[in-house]
């Protein structure tokens, strides 16, 4: 019985990391076309979608298979409950990185101090997303809490880009339409940043018993 | 078995004490039995002595509870009974010790007597005047007697118990001691009973079989991580599940990992989208490859499952390092569309020319001019044709024939068919130096100097100056370079020595060049196992420095 058990854990546990991993592919694809403006790349990132959204429904049954029939108590619970909680937060991670894409056609002549931080906010969310997707794989609580704490630097570099455009419009009124699908931009990494402070608190909470402190 | 063995004994002595104590009881009885009746014939007989002598006084006069004295008539009747006294006695005629006393003088038996409900033993004589005294008693003070004697046996037998259940504890260990300390690492080493040595025979034959077996396992498991370590390609084996059995050295620094995989998910190890995608792939179709870049590098991984009896056991991992495979196929690709470019742009103005000549579009005076342009074109074409020829030869790594020249003579040659160039753009040249004597191919040394003082020609600047200077020592000659030219910016010194890279990417034809100058300078210093440093400043100059050993 245990050990049917654990060999369903195992694979909650791999079909974890795999969704994790999806949601790296997407995102460091949202980035290269963000830079390189490549049709084939997008076109990837919408097939990349429902991937992530199948992966979802997959380890939804698995989960509820695993509470309705083990009853699992104490750290086994916590698992998959953070589990569930997980799958929805890298869900939203892959649709905030698909409504980036959708955008990316339409904001082609940025100006070039926008797109360097853009950049570098981009590179800091998706290291985020990374690092909190290890700090699972790894049950690292020290990896989970500095995710925590990076999501201050990703809240900064929108405030940043968000200044930038505003002195951009108050230049050039005509690059109005540009200025605000950028900040959109802006908004979605930022938005990721959260999803993945949020994986990073759940994994706290899975290893911890512990979900936010205060 | 020490307790099997300690059981037995203590039930055989247990056994045998109980059978030896029953039998002795069994005799006893018996004999004390016998005593008894001696004694009670004896009795009677001193009884009978008193009683003649006596009368009835005697036995009125007797205080006894274990005897019963009784005086019976001749006809039966009971005089006197030690027990009951006179009255309330039946006619003892009938009985059996009576009647055997009357008629042989004496008898006895042994009854239950209706009286007291117990067995009796009789004992009667036939005195002289006719009367029979009979003396009894019951048996159940034989019994006692015997019962008393239960006591000490029981004593005796609970001491023999606890005596025999010493030595039996002794003597089962001594017995099994020897099998405790049996060495089974050396079964043949050991002394003990003749009926464990078949058994000590095939655990020696087995023993060395197994060592025979683990040495050799122990040898293949060495062999295959001595050659997995030693392999470039990483290696990873997988089971079926993608738990990781074992992982190279190669595979370690591919990951960015350790030892501390080997167990793990191989997902938790290297999780990316589309591995695992090749991972399913593999598992459906038993093969799959895939090729990405980690870390700047580009490898190429193959998955193979293994099966065996059709049954799935797990899986390869393959990683090859194709980076520098990649690269070349990618500067081929380049080196093919600069070719083509190169060769077609000359052609095209040939074709021009050619179709304005054709069409009478030119005029009868400028024929000329444009016959010159087809010719420098055609000319341009043969020069490029030279250049990638030679730089193919290079490519091949033909042994060419190596004889000993002097650098400086090279120099001057090339500097004499470089004159009416250096004339044409006002540069100054000059060659100093020694005799530099280097064992090395003629017309390749010719092409590097040629080269290099054509191209310190070409980008300088009016009135400039271009300098060659040779020197040797004991180990290396040294051919020196400068200019004072326009420079190189810091940025491209790194690939102006790639095919067809040019710094000025309109690809002038004011400058004539074919960008191949420098590549094959490149490989012609390479072939002669020589280095190139290029120091540039722009606006400055250029120095280059070609180092060849002696």
């Amino acid at each position: 019985m245990r050990s049917k058990f654990d060999e369903q854990l195992a694979l909650l546990n791999k079909e974890m990391i795999e969704m994790g991993a999806l949601c790296e592919e997407i995102i460091s694809r949202v980035l290269k076309a963000l830079t390189e403006e490549d049709g084939q790349l997008l076109h990837g990132i919408s097939s990349l979608g429902p991937e992530i959204d199948q992966k979802e429904r997959t380890i939804e049954t698995l989960c509820l298979k695993l509470l309705l029939q083990q009853q699992p108590v104490a750290k086994d619970l916590r698992q998959i409950s953070a589990a569930l909680k997980m799958i929805t937060d890298m869900e939203r991670i892959g649709d905030q990185a698909e409504d980036i894409a959708e955008i990316v056609p339409f904001v082609k002549n940025r100006p070039q101090t926008v797109d360097t931080l853009l950049h570098e906010m981009a590179e800091a969310s998706i290291k985020m997303v990374t690092e909190s997707v290890d700090a699972f794989v790894g049950r690292d609580i020290g990896l989970a809490k500095k995710v925590i704490k990076d999501d201050d630097i990703v809240d900064n570099y929108f405030t940043l880009i968000k200044q930038a455009l505003i002195s951009g419009i108050v230049d050039n009124p005509k690059d109005g339409e540009c200025s605000i699908d950028l900040l959109m931009i802006a908004k979605y990494f930022e938005r990721i940043g959260d999803h993945a402070t949020n994986i990073a608190e759940w994994v706290v909470f899975s290893v911890t018993g512990i979900h936010k402190e205060g | 078995m020490t307790r099997k063995i300690f059981n037995s004994i203590m039930i055989v002595a247990a056994v045998s004490l109980l059978s030896g104590i029953v039998i002795i009881m069994g005799f006893l009885y018996s004999y004390f039995e016998r005593v008894r009746e001696n004694e009670l014939k004896d009795e009677l007989g001193l009884c009978a002595a008193a009683v003649e002598d006596g009368g009835i006084r005697y036995l009125e006069k007797v205080q006894s509870d274990r005897y019963r004295i009784t005086w019976i008539e001749a006809d039966g009747t009971v005089l006197y009974d030690t027990v009951t006294g006179k009255e309330n006695s039946k006619n003892h005629l009938e009985r059996e010790e009576v009647q055997s006393a009357l008629e042989k003088g004496e008898g006895r038996s042994k009854r239950y007597s209706d009286t007291l409900l117990e067995k009796t033993i009789y004992y009667a004589k036939r005195m002289e005047d006719g009367t029979v005294l009979r003396i009894s008693i019951g048996s159940a003070t034989v019994g006692l007697l015997v019962f008393g004697m239960l006591q000490p046996i029981l004593i005796v037998f609970v001491i023999a118990l606890i005596m025999s259940g010493i030595l039996a504890g002794r003597l089962s260990r001594r017995i099994v001691k020897p099998l405790n300390n049996l060495d089974l690492e050396n079964p043949l080493n050991n002394d003990i009973y003749e009926e464990v040595s078949p058994l000590l025979n095939r655990i020696n034959t087995q023993n060395s079989k197994i060592k025979a077996q683990l040495k050799e396992l122990q040898r293949r498991e060495a062999e295959f991580s001595k050659i997995t370590s030693c392999m470039n390609e990483g290696l990873v084996l997988m089971d079926k599940n993608g738990i990781v059995l074992s992982m190279n050295s190669a595979a370690e620094k591919i990951f960015l990992t350790d030892q501390g995989s080997v167990g793990r998910d191989f997902l938790t190890v290297y999780r990316d989208h589309e591995m695992s995608l090749c991972m399913k792939h593999a598992a459906e179709s038993g093969h799959s490859e895939m090729q990405k870049s980690i870390f700047g590098r580009e490898y190429e991984f193959v998955v193979t499952l293994i099966k065996s009896a059709g049954e799935v056991l797990g899986s390869v991992l393959l990683i090859f390092d194709v980076t520098e495979k990649v690269l070349a196929e990618r500067n081929r690709r380049e080196f093919t569309a600069n070719v083509s470019h190169e060769l077609k742009t000359p052609l095209q103005g040939i074709i021009g020319s050619a179709e304005l000549i054709e069409g009478g579009m030119v005029k009868q005076e400028d024929i000329p001019r444009f016959l010159g342009h087809i010719r420098k074109e055609a000319s341009r074409l043969v020069v490029l044709v030279n250049d990638i020829i030679r730089l193919s030869q290079l490519d091949e790594k033909k042994e060419l024939t190596k004889e000993r020249v002097d650098l400086l003579e090279i120099a001057e040659e090339a500097a004499e068919s470089l004159g009416v160039l250096a004339e044409e753009n006002s540069v100054e040249m000059q060659i100093s130096g020694d005799t530099a004597v280097i064992s090395g191919v003629r017309s390749l040394l010719y092409d590097v100097i040629y080269n290099l003082c054509e191209n310190a020609i070409k980008y300088n600047i009016d009135g400039g100056k271009t300098e060659l200077k040779i020197t040797c020592d004991q180990e290396k000659a040294v051919l020196l370079v400068s200019d004072t030219g326009i420079g190189i910016p810091h940025e491209h010194i790194g690939r102006v020595f790639e095919r067809f890279y040019r710094v000025d990417k309109s690809h002038s034809k004011e400058t004539g060049g074919t960008g191949l100058g420098l590549s094959i300078v490149k490989h012609a210093v390479l072939y002669h196992h020589g280095t190139i440093d290029v120091q540039s400043e722009i606006g400055k100059g250029t120095i280059i420095r070609i180092e060849f050993p002696v």
